[in-house]
């Protein structure tokens, strides 16, 4: 029995028992419904084996939706923790396993996956292309991450949880303070959906640099293209930071190396450094895509082009080199001297140059712009003041001497909390409501998104402004509990109210989803909020091929020319389309990955020497393959846009 | 499929553009991949807490030879190439054996400096030096292992297929990745084996 | 046979040889640390440089501009990333 001792939790409680048996009535639920209703063909066919960017995108959303809940019922615990002074809901232990993996998961399993999944849906059809540059890649990418993503969601029932904070600094991740297998699991969940991630990276780059509309150039592509471009090149030249520090995070871990170990000459402070190569270009990696969201519905809602073009791009340029060059800010007070932080310093302030460039273009936007207030505009709206609350605190973080005092207080999760929420979380739900509809073919509800949005900017207000003052009073993050005598108290019970402030208005989100798909009209155009740019020139639902003749584009609007200023968009006859064939071996490919990351973390050699051929046979048969795709026919486009017209 | 006759068989498709594209963004990710070793190397370099300190174990005979061995192939995968785009099957074909017998050679000079190494006592634990050592070298090498396998594949392939559209592609992306590994060891051989030895 | 050797690979595998020969000076003669790095430094890079232009034909396709942008831009982050860590880890410790 010793053997599977290394399985059990080191920390059981009667939460994580109730949560093994849901877990498993969950699934066992899953499985007995898809046998019931003989969906296993379907779920196979259509989506497990889909290289479709459309059905990949809205893979990604559910499970970008799975994980928000996740790490929502995290942060919930926390804040429930701490609303009261020495409560005694959660133990040490327990807290720090919450406060790692709630921060994983939100950044890498929720915000990750939530702007993959919009760039995979609207990118293609924003620059009026058929699918991704290499389909298959895109769904190995998605399979990696999920199967990453499930392996780090099994930490809290098999083994235990990570534990060390989402940043994981050594030498609290290494053997001698964090025993369990936890720490295993975050090195290795996150390298398999790196991996993914970086593939993800290259794939948009070339889709993007090379399968544009006839007519767009560069400078013609809508706004949230550009975005992405930017975004994918930082994710290129990120994510191989991240991977080769998790692997010598994960050798000091199993193989006894001495990279970030206090003796033998490791460097306990080098995995704060790499850690943060690759940390801070990530923060703009979700950041800018959320940008894009943000200027398409502005533009869209307030009736006019976007105001400042040129200068978006320049600035979002800017970013992602300015990007690369800040990370030492985020440890100022590790002991470097003077002149490193000077220098870290100034960048850091420099880089809210071109993000307020940006801030000022989305206002002349609205100057003179028609108004019209729908959900995802009000999401922009409320936006523009809540993100700039946090940026300016960042530039208050970012002055190295003032650094001393908010350092690893509550007033630096109160900073990012205040970016992340009203900058990525903020644009992904309006993302969400204006994309709705070309997804799924009806409108999601005005009056519950309203509702839901208003509760959400309250709520992260509520929740996060009381951080600034305990912070700045000396709350330090990452406590478990505090003394009456403190006075943070008060600040804690707020915090917690604007939790459950925040809870109800994502609450909300699920009941418009499940209220919308009974009640809402099918009966919508193609077209629906009357926007801009080509992702709205094709039919609702959209083909398997996107556009049965590829558009025209001459200008970042081709859309809006085409209804305002008589541009013709399709020109020509249908032509065969070339599309490429399913293939199952992602999945497959993802499943053993997930096999592999699994006997990783517990050290078991032969499955891992085993799962590792196994990879290298797929990719050794992928090879060898020889697969051309097939052709969509010219009747069989005629036959599904005849049905399509009809729809609209 | 629309076949471009003007350009050489490895970019006459659109599929094969994009994929000579995508691999050079790749070899971006590659180029960080392996600063992000060195950034560890330089740091960790003179940290060797008792243990062997690199001038100590660097010799410059099994270097030399493993330097001029990956050079010289990196020279005959750019012959193979070129033998491809005449269209000689044959004469691509053998360059590509060539290429791959001096990387075996190669793997074999570096396997038996890593069993030299952890004789000397410059093991994988020993100090943080000997583990980014290591680890940078053994990333090289796997890299390189990874090439010799994908290489042997695209051969057999060339062989059974013939020179079309696909195999060509495949070829010189292939050549792309060998080139690279050619210019990540020029790196190793500069600034970890001769710095370590000046 | 002779089509099969161009003159220009010839000549770059002829001068990557010669770079190596410069490179290994720094191990047989006397020379101080700056000068030796100098050496390697400029060696080295010219080295890649002929990878790039000779061997990997960066240049000749449609995407020369994307392909010289992305090298160049890796490079530059990839400088940023060693000195800027050895200067945080190191110089300024």
């Amino acid at each position: 029995m010793d053997y599977f001792d290394r399985f059990a939790i080191p920390h059981p409680s009667p939460v994580i028992y109730a949560s093994m048996v849901a877990i498993g009535i969950t699934v066992l639920a899953i499985i007995a419904g898809l046998t019931y209703f003989k969906k296993w063909g379907y779920l196979w066919r259509e989506w497990l084996t889909t290289v479709d960017h459309k059905r990949i995108g809205i893979m990604y959303l559910i499970s970008a939706l799975l994980m928000l809940f996740r790490g929502g019922v995290d942060a919930i615990m926390l804040r429930a923790q701490l609303s009261v002074p020495e409560n005694k809901l959660l133990d040490a232990q327990h807290y720090n396993e919450i406060f790692s993996t709630h921060g994983v998961v939100m950044i890498l399993f929720m915000a990750m996956p939530f702007i993959i999944a919009l760039m995979n849906f609207v990118v293609p059809l924003q620059i009026g292309a058929r699918d991704v540059a290499f389909p298959r890649l895109n769904a190995l990418s998605f399979w990696l991450f999920f199967m990453g993503a499930m392996l780090f969601n099994i930490s809290f029932v098999v083994g235990g949880s990570p534990d060390a904070g989402w940043t994981s600094y050594f030498p609290l991740a290494g053997n001698e303070f964090s025993e369990s297998v936890g720490t295993n699991y975050y090195m290795i969940a996150i390298q398999i959906a790196g991996i993914g991630t970086l593939m993800t990276g290259i794939n948009f780059m070339t889709t993007i640099l090379r399968m544009r509309a006839p007519g767009m150039t560069l400078m013609k592509m809508p706004m949230f293209t550009w975005s992405s471009l930017i975004t994918n090149l930082i994710i290129v030249f990120a994510f191989p930071v991240l991977t080769v520090t998790l692997a010598m995070g994960t050798m000091d871990r199993l193989f006894g190396t001495n990279f970030f170990t206090t003796d033998n000459g490791g460097m306990d402070m080098l995995w704060a450094n790499l850690f943060w190569v690759w940390g801070h270009p990530e923060v703009y990696i979700l950041i800018l895509p959320a940008f894009g969201i943000y200027s398409e519905v502005i533009s869209t809602f307030a009736r006019r082009n976007l105001y400042g073009y040129k200068s978006m791009v320049a600035s979002m340029v800017a970013i992602s080199f300015l990007s690369f060059l800040v990370w030492a800010h985020h440890f100022f007070t590790m002991g470097q001297g003077a002149l490193t932080n000077s220098i870290f310093s100034i960048t850091t302030m420099a880089i809210a140059v071109p993000t307020g460039v940006k801030i000022f273009n989305w206002l002349l936007t609205l100057w003179k712009g028609k108004i019209v207030i729908t959900t995802p505009m009000l999401y922009s709206l409320l936006f523009i003041p809540l993100f700039t609350l946090g940026g300016v605190t960042g530039v208050m973080l970012g002055m190295s001497a003032a650094d001393y005092q908010y350092h690893n207080t509550m007033f630096l999760v109160a900073h990012f909390h205040m970016v992340i929420i009203p900058g990525v979380i903020f644009a992904m739900l309006a993302g969400l409501t204006y994309y709705w509809p070309k997804m799924f073919g009806f409108m999601l509800n005005e009056r519950i998104g309203k509702w839901a949005a208003w509760l959400i900017a309250i709520g992260t207000l509520v929740a996060f402004m009381p951080m600034f003052f305990s912070g700045l009073d000396g709350q330090a993050r990452r406590m478990y509990t505090y003394s009456e005598s403190t006075g943070f108290g008060i600040y804690n019970m707020i915090s917690f109210i604007g939790a459950l402030v925040l809870a109800v208005g994502f609450v909300l989100i699920v009941y418009n989803i499940y209220y919308s798909t009974r009640y809402a009209s099918r009966d919508i155009s193609s077209d629906p909020w009357d926007a801009r740019s080509l992702e709205w020139a094709t039919h609702t639902p959209v083909p398997e091929y996107n556009f049965a003749i590829l558009p025209q584009v001459n200008s970042t609007e081709a859309l809006w020319d085409a209804k305002k200023k008589g541009h013709v968009l399709f020109k020509g006859e249908y032509e065969k389309i070339h599309m490429p064939n399913n293939s199952g071996v992602p999945f497959i490919m993802g499943c053993i990955f997930f096999a592999w990351g699994f006997s990783f973390v517990f050290g078991m050699w032969i499955p891992l020497i085993l799962t590792t051929i196994g990879i290298f046979a797929c990719m050794a048969l992928r090879s060898f393959e020889k697969d051309h795709g097939r052709y969509i026919s010219v009747e069989e486009i005629e036959e599904t846009e005849t049905k399509l017209r009809g729809a609209n | 499929m629309k076949i471009d006759n003007s350009l050489p068989l490895e970019y006459s498709t659109e599929e094969n553009r994009l994929k000579v594209l995508g691999f050079w963004i790749f070899l971006g990710a590659e180029i960080m991949l392996f600063a992000t070793l060195f950034a560890t190397y330089f740091t960790l370099f003179d940290r060797t807490a008792g243990g062997p300190t690199g001038a100590e174990i660097f010799e410059i005979t099994p270097v030399l030879i493993e330097t001029i061995l990956l050079l010289t192939s990196s020279f005959t995968i750019g012959l193979g190439i070129h033998a491809m785009r005449l269209g000689n099957k044959k004469a691509m074909l053998s360059f590509f054996a060539i290429t791959l017998l001096l990387g075996a050679g190669f793997l074999g000079f570096e396997i038996f400096e890593f069993v030299t190494y952890v004789h000397e006592g410059a093991g994988l634990q020993t100090s943080a030096f000997t583990s980014i050592l290591l680890t940078t070298l053994g990333t090289h090498g796997a890299h390189v292992t990874l090439g010799l396998f994908w290489g042997l594949f695209i051969i057999l392939q060339v062989k059974k297929r013939g020179l079309t559209p696909e195999t060509a592609n495949k070829s010189f992306i292939f050549s792309l990745y060998w080139h690279f590994l050619d210019v990540v060891w020029i790196f190793i051989f500069s600034f970890i084996y001769l710095k370590g030895m000046m | 046979m002779k089509e099969l050797f161009p003159p220009k690979q010839v000549m770059g595998f002829v001068l990557s040889l010669t770079l190596t020969v410069v490179a290994l000076s720094v191990y047989f003669l006397n020379m101080s640390f700056a000068v030796g790095m100098t050496v390697l430094l400029v060696t080295a890079f010219v080295q890649a440089g002929l990878q790039l232009v000779v061997f990997m034909h960066a240049g000749e396709s449609e995407d020369k501009a994307a392909i010289y942008t992305n090298v160049y831009y890796g490079l530059a982050l990839a400088l940023i990333t060693v000195f800027g860590t050895l200067l945080a880890m190191v110089w300024d410790m």
